[in-house]
């Protein structure tokens, strides 16, 4: 009887935990799983003197001034196999009397150009700076090039200048990057 | 067959002891609740007792006090995305997600010519928790872009694991007619081990106004430590049968030695009521070989990268800006790796009940003892509360439980449990004790409305486990 009764328990018992399960759940949602994080980064920024386009040594006009600056967050596999889609927006604030064209050029490592960008800048004064935008997007093919950059050149080109030029181009920029992991 | 296996393969993933054992405590019928309070009562026939090696206490956990599987994966034909945005939102920086495991090697007990009840033994433990840190999840899973000028707290990561293998050897004794008292001596032997708790920081993307660029990326008063023993020497091994075979070699005293105890009563208040109390793993390890420590502190400012355009000579190259941004992020915000030795404390477990205890007479107290008429008498019923509370890096976590228990023959005895702890408040447990001639089994399962669905179950637990037990003739 005793035994019986001990059997019985244990048999009971075991049932319970057979009986227990996992149900209405699909794992298989686990691939579906998406981070899709949406990051805004400031990107370059300058603030050119007029007297940059003018040597005063040689008494001459520099109508193009060129920077490069790597930019190393796009070597990163993870941000390369990720990236959806990416927005530069570029804000210029002008108080030079002059227009520019500004060309933004990625390069790869290899310095092919793998996008690029030219931005006409309205003229300005000092008593009444001009701000310019200019939004780029950058989406499907386009962000393989993008991923490929290593570096970027930035040439500012002004038509005219002259010792007495005065003011400033300032540029602030960031970049809106569409993730997907 | 599929539906079984993927069944018993469930049950198995989630079969747990949470770190409250709230169906063992003061269960005298089977010997490892005396790893639960050393001052426990144990039958005054009980001789010798043996756990059947690995197969004493098997022991995991995994638990999460604010999701549950279901809550994720629930087969609705919505979108799982969704959910998981819906509950990064809905969870609290002080839910946590816990993983526990124990695995009793050997397990033995005697009692001596004294009375005194001498047991020890060996199992290994495995520790894991981490509180949500919610704003970093919400950073990673929705970025900064509509989060602008809001401050994510950094110091949110707080987590803690180890892995060791603890030898024990503690003494009971019945000291008055009324009073139980016991202590068990505990060292630690660490595998491994890491800590980060206690962290401060802010992260912030302000929109600028008069700034230099158009945002002020600022990482504020960062100051995060990870704690690590064990790992460093890891990394100079090929290949996982190499690093299992080093971890498995410090189980024996080759890793970092701690130090601790436990002691515990019960006492008889009168022939009805009963009081017992614990406190477990009172002490510490110290940490003094493989280790290092990470710490990142400081506070800096990012606007992204201003060109100077400055005049360069032909094929002279343009000023190094990544490298020198790089340069000033690592002045700014160092991450220096330390080699002190550093002491953890285990996290304190104490144990409380009360108990009133009611039905028939039972065991060798069936006769009154008139010159003792307040001590203890046996009784095949009682009912009471418990409670449990262990030291988490965050503050105590706790749980109250009442329980029903009954001792159907002296063969069969039975525990009821309803418990109220971070998890849930509906949670229900039986567990279940048998002696079998000298072989004794004891199961106990809480949770067991989620039991239809386990999914659903924000924790759950199952204890088993064998032993022999040897009663005096």
């Amino acid at each position: 009887m005793k035994k019986n009764l001990n059997l019985f328990f244990i048999g009971a018992i075991m049932l319970f935990f057979f009986v227990a399960c996992i149900k209405d759940t699909d794992f298989d949602q686990a691939e579906d799983i998406a981070l899709t994080p949406i990051l805004e980064v400031d990107f370059i920024y300058f603030n050119i003197d007029a007297r940059q386009f003018f040597d005063e040594t040689s008494s001459t006009e520099i109508l193009t001034i060129r920077d490069t600056t790597e930019i190393r967050i796009l070597d990163d596999t993870e941000i390369q196999e990720s990236l959806i889609r990416a927005e530069f927006f570029y804000r210029f604030n002008n108080s030079i009397p002059r227009d520019f064209l500004v060309d933004i050029r990625f390069l790869s490592e290899d310095n092919d150009t793998t996008l690029t960008t030219q931005i006409s800048v309205i003229q300005g004064s000092l008593q009444m700076p001009i701000v310019t935008e200019f939004i780029q997007n950058v989406e499907g093919d386009d962000i393989i090039d993008l991923t490929q950059s290593d570096k970027v050149v930035v040439s500012v080109t002004i038509p005219s200048s002259n010792a007495n030029l005065e003011g400033i181009l300032n540029l602030q920029s960031k970049t809106t990057y569409y993730l997907e992991f | 067959m599929r539906k079984v296996l993927t069944c018993l393969f469930a049950l198995w993933a989630i079969m747990s002891i949470a770190q409250n054992k709230q169906l063992l405590y003061g269960v005298e019928e089977i010997p490892q609740s005396l790893l639960l309070n050393p001052g426990g009562k144990i039958s005054v026939t009980q001789k010798y007792h043996f756990g059947i090696p690995f197969f004493s206490q098997i022991h995991i956990n995994g638990g999460s006090s604010g999701v549950s599987v279901f809550d994720i994966f629930e087969d609705s034909g919505g979108d799982i995305n969704e959910r998981i945005r819906k509950k990064i939102f809905e969870l609290k920086n002080t839910d946590f997600f816990t993983v526990t495991q124990q695995l009793e090697i050997i397990n033995f007990g005697w009692r001596a010519q004294n009375e005194i009840y001498f047991s020890g033994g060996i199992y290994q433990e495995f520790d894991f928790i981490s509180y949500f840190p919610r704003d970093l999840a919400i950073l990673a899973w929705e970025g900064n872009r509509d989060y602008i000028d809001y401050e994510f707290d950094l110091g949110e990561i707080s987590t803690t694991g180890d892995l060791m293998t603890v030898f024990h050897f503690g003494a009971n004794k019945q000291v008055t007619n009324k009073l139980i008292l016991g202590i068990r001596a505990k060292i630690y032997s660490s595998l491994i081990s890491y800590r980060s708790t206690n962290n401060n920081g802010t992260f912030v993307t302000h929109l600028g106004d008069g700034t230099i660029n158009i945002y002020e990326h600022t990482v504020q008063d960062i100051d995060i430590t990870v704690e690590t023993s064990g790992f460093a020497s890891l990394r100079e091994l090929n290949g996982s049968s190499q690093v299992i075979g080093e971890i498995l070699g410090r189980a024996f005293f080759g890793g970092n030695i701690g130090l601790g105890v436990d002691i515990g009563g019960t006492y008889d208040i009168n022939d009805k009521f009963t009081a017992s109390a614990s406190i477990l793993d009172f002490g510490a390890i110290f940490h003094t070989k493989d280790v290092e420590t990470y710490h990142v502190s400081g506070n800096y400012t990012l606007n992204g990268i201003e060109l100077l355009f400055p005049p360069l000579n032909i094929g002279e190259p343009a000023p190094p800006y990544w490298d020198d941004l790089e340069d000033e992020i690592e002045r700014e915000i160092p991450i220096d790796t330390l080699y002190n030795s550093y002491t953890q404390f285990r996290p304190l477990k104490l144990n409380a009940s009360l108990s009133y205890n009611f039905g028939k007479i039972i065991g060798n107290n069936a006769e009154c003892d008139c010159r003792n008429i307040n001590s203890g008498i046996d009784r095949d019923q009682s009912v009471g509360l418990q409670f449990y509370s262990i030291s988490r890096p965050k503050g105590a976590q706790m749980a109250g439980t009442l329980f029903y228990y009954r001792r159907f023959t002296d063969y069969i005895s039975a525990k009821a449990t309803y418990t109220i702890d971070s998890y849930s408040t509906t949670n229900l447990g039986l567990g279940f004790v048998t002696d079998l001639g000298k072989f004794n089994f004891y199961i106990a399962a809480d949770n067991l409305l989620r039991y239809g669905n386990l999914a659903k179950a924000k924790s759950i637990s199952l204890q088993l486990g064998f032993n022999i037990k040897i009663d005096e003739e």
